[in-house]
């Protein structure tokens, strides 16, 4: 799914963000990264939107080769790909069912398509009775499962969250990631970057730990530190 | 494109418009100056055209004669003119007549030329009409060979005049138009980046979900449109109403003795609106790509 060889990143003021990165993430894998901030993982998160390009190395993405993908596809790989963020990014002007429907709207699809899809998603994250609200009527985790929903209405079989969690009590965080989880058992591959040493020792999946742009550590099951 | 893409490009971009009335309005106003000064040269341009092509085809010249010609004189004069070859006809034209003609043509204001019967100031005055308009050089080089002749006067010189003396003009206004097209495209591409700048957050979250480029551009490129072509419009409307009235009043004041003709108004504004409508159009959709290129690169 995921395949990152030799991948470095310097940042234009000379600091160096990822080095000689290698790493494999397959097909339907639930994987933490974990790492203080400024330890690389967002940056990661941005290369493999193509947010950011690699000072050297490749990355292959469901196959492609996204290091030498063309500005005006990439449109194209991040429809592949569902993303949410801590700060949830959602339109206040619009309702959650807007919000989730403008990520179809984008991509040029069909009114019918719109109004099948969008109440699916918003049934898959529990928020179907809630459609005509606006973001600001409801609580943060809630609004982090519209985001949620809108990562997954157009489908993508890679859903990318980075730092979800983070603005949010620990109640509701366990409510995003066991979603995450269950998006994860219909077959998506989820990629969560997080410091939240208690959700990432609770759900004993796989850990890739960075710092200072290095991979330290990369378990298949493991907790937030090596005593964990 | 497909339709829905479109009525959501041109719904977003109406909202772009109305969300920003106060800059809306003043870039509209100053597309509209810029228009208006655009369309005053073109009509101007387009009026030297006219009567440049209408002295071309002119196929008369006049003959000024000397003071103080015998009868005789003139009337050898006329046979000589006569034989000279690509003149069809020859109509001679005394002091007096010419006289009487203007007085005729002043009409109300004939008064001016009282007292001038006693001293008529006007020339005595062949009318040579030519088999075709590229004679008039070899018959003028034949008159200029001829005693007696104070001037010949046609269309062809009286054209090369006014070509010279528009060519200033013309340059001129050529440098006033580019210079107001860069200023126009400036204005509409700042008014478009409030709403750029006002949207960016929902620009970023179109690039992340996967929208295109130009998906993200549609509705700023509509604005900018619809700011261009409101703009020609009203210019278009102003001029229009400029022109119609310049018209009138050459042809109803004294100015017609000049015998200024301008252009109909019909074939004026109808290139007029093509032009001011295009102009419009473009330097909106450069303003407004012009704007969004740094917003969109995410």
């Amino acid at each position: 799914m995921i395949e990152l060889t030799n991948v470095s990143k310097t940042f234009q003021d000379g600091h160096k963000a990822l080095n000689d990165i290698n790493m494999f993430i397959d097909r339907g894998e639930f994987v933490f990264i974990v790492g203080q901030s400024g330890s690389g993982k967002s940056t990661l998160i941005k290369l493999l939107m193509k947010e950011l390009e690699p000072t050297s190395g490749k990355i292959v993405v469901d196959g492609k080769n996204i290091t030498k993908l063309k500005r005006r596809e990439i449109p194209y790989l991040r429809r592949s790909m569902g993303v949410v963020f801590q700060d949830f990014r959602l339109l206040q002007d619009k309702t959650v069912y807007e919000n989730v429907a403008f990520a179809m709207q984008v991509t040029e699809a069909s009114a019918r398509e719109i109004r099948r899809q969008v109440p699916i998603a918003l049934s898959m994250v529990g928020l179907s009775k809630k459609s005509g609200l606006y973001p600001k009527q409801l609580s943060g985790g809630e609004q982090q499962r519209v985001s949620m929903a809108r990562a997954m209405v157009n489908g993508p079989s890679l859903l990318i969250a980075d730092e979800p969690t983070g603005n949010l009590d620990p109640e509701m965080s366990w409510d995003i990631v066991k979603m995450l989880n269950e998006f994860n058992q219909r077959g998506t591959t989820i990629i969560m970057a997080t410091h939240d040493r208690e959700i990432v020792n609770g759900m004993k999946k796989r850990v890739i730990a960075i710092e200072n742009g290095d991979i330290i550590r990369d378990e298949k099951r493991g907790g937030y530190c090596n005593e964990a | 494109m497909k339709l829905r893409t479109t009525k959501y490009f041109a719904k977003e971009g109406f909202n772009n418009l109305s969300r920003n009335k106060v800059m809306s309005a003043a870039s509209i106003t100053s597309v509209i100056a810029a228009l208006l000064v655009i369309g005053i040269f073109f009509i101007i341009m387009l009026n030297i055209d006219y009567a440049a092509s209408a002295l071309e085809s002119q196929i008369e010249m006049m003959v000024y004669l000397d003071e103080g010609l015998s009868e005789e004189t003139i009337s050898v004069m006329r046979d000589e003119i006569k034989s000279i070859n690509g003149v069809k006809d020859i109509l001679f034209i005394s002091k007096d007549t010419a006289l009487k003609d203007m007085q005729k043509k002043l009409g109300d204001n004939a008064y001016l030329l009282e007292g001038l019967e006693s001293d008529n100031p006007l020339p005595n005055t062949f009318i040579i009409t030519l088999k075709n308009p590229q004679d008039a050089s070899s018959v003028s080089l034949a008159l200029s060979s001829m005693a007696n002749i104070e001037k010949v006067s046609y269309g062809k010189e009286d054209l090369e005049k006014l070509l010279k003396a528009t060519y200033v003009l013309r340059m001129a206004s050529l440098l006033v138009i580019v210079i107001l097209l860069f200023i126009s495209i400036f204005i509409i591409s700042n008014t478009i980046k409030l709403t750029v700048f006002a949207r960016r957050r929902e620009i970023g979250i179109m690039k992340f979900v996967g929208a295109t480029d130009w998906f993200v551009r549609g509705p700023f490129v509509i604005e900018g449109m619809l700011l261009g072509v409101i703009g020609g419009i009203a210019a278009t409307a102003l001029l229009g109403a400029g022109y119609y009235y310049c018209i009138n009043l050459v042809r109803d004041q004294m100015i017609g003795i000049l015998s200024i003709t301008l252009m109909p108004f019909k074939q004026v504004t109808m290139s007029m609106t093509a032009l001011l409508l295009c102009v419009g159009l473009v330097i909106g959709t450069i303003g407004s790509l012009l704007s969004v290129r740094r917003f969109i690169k995410v």
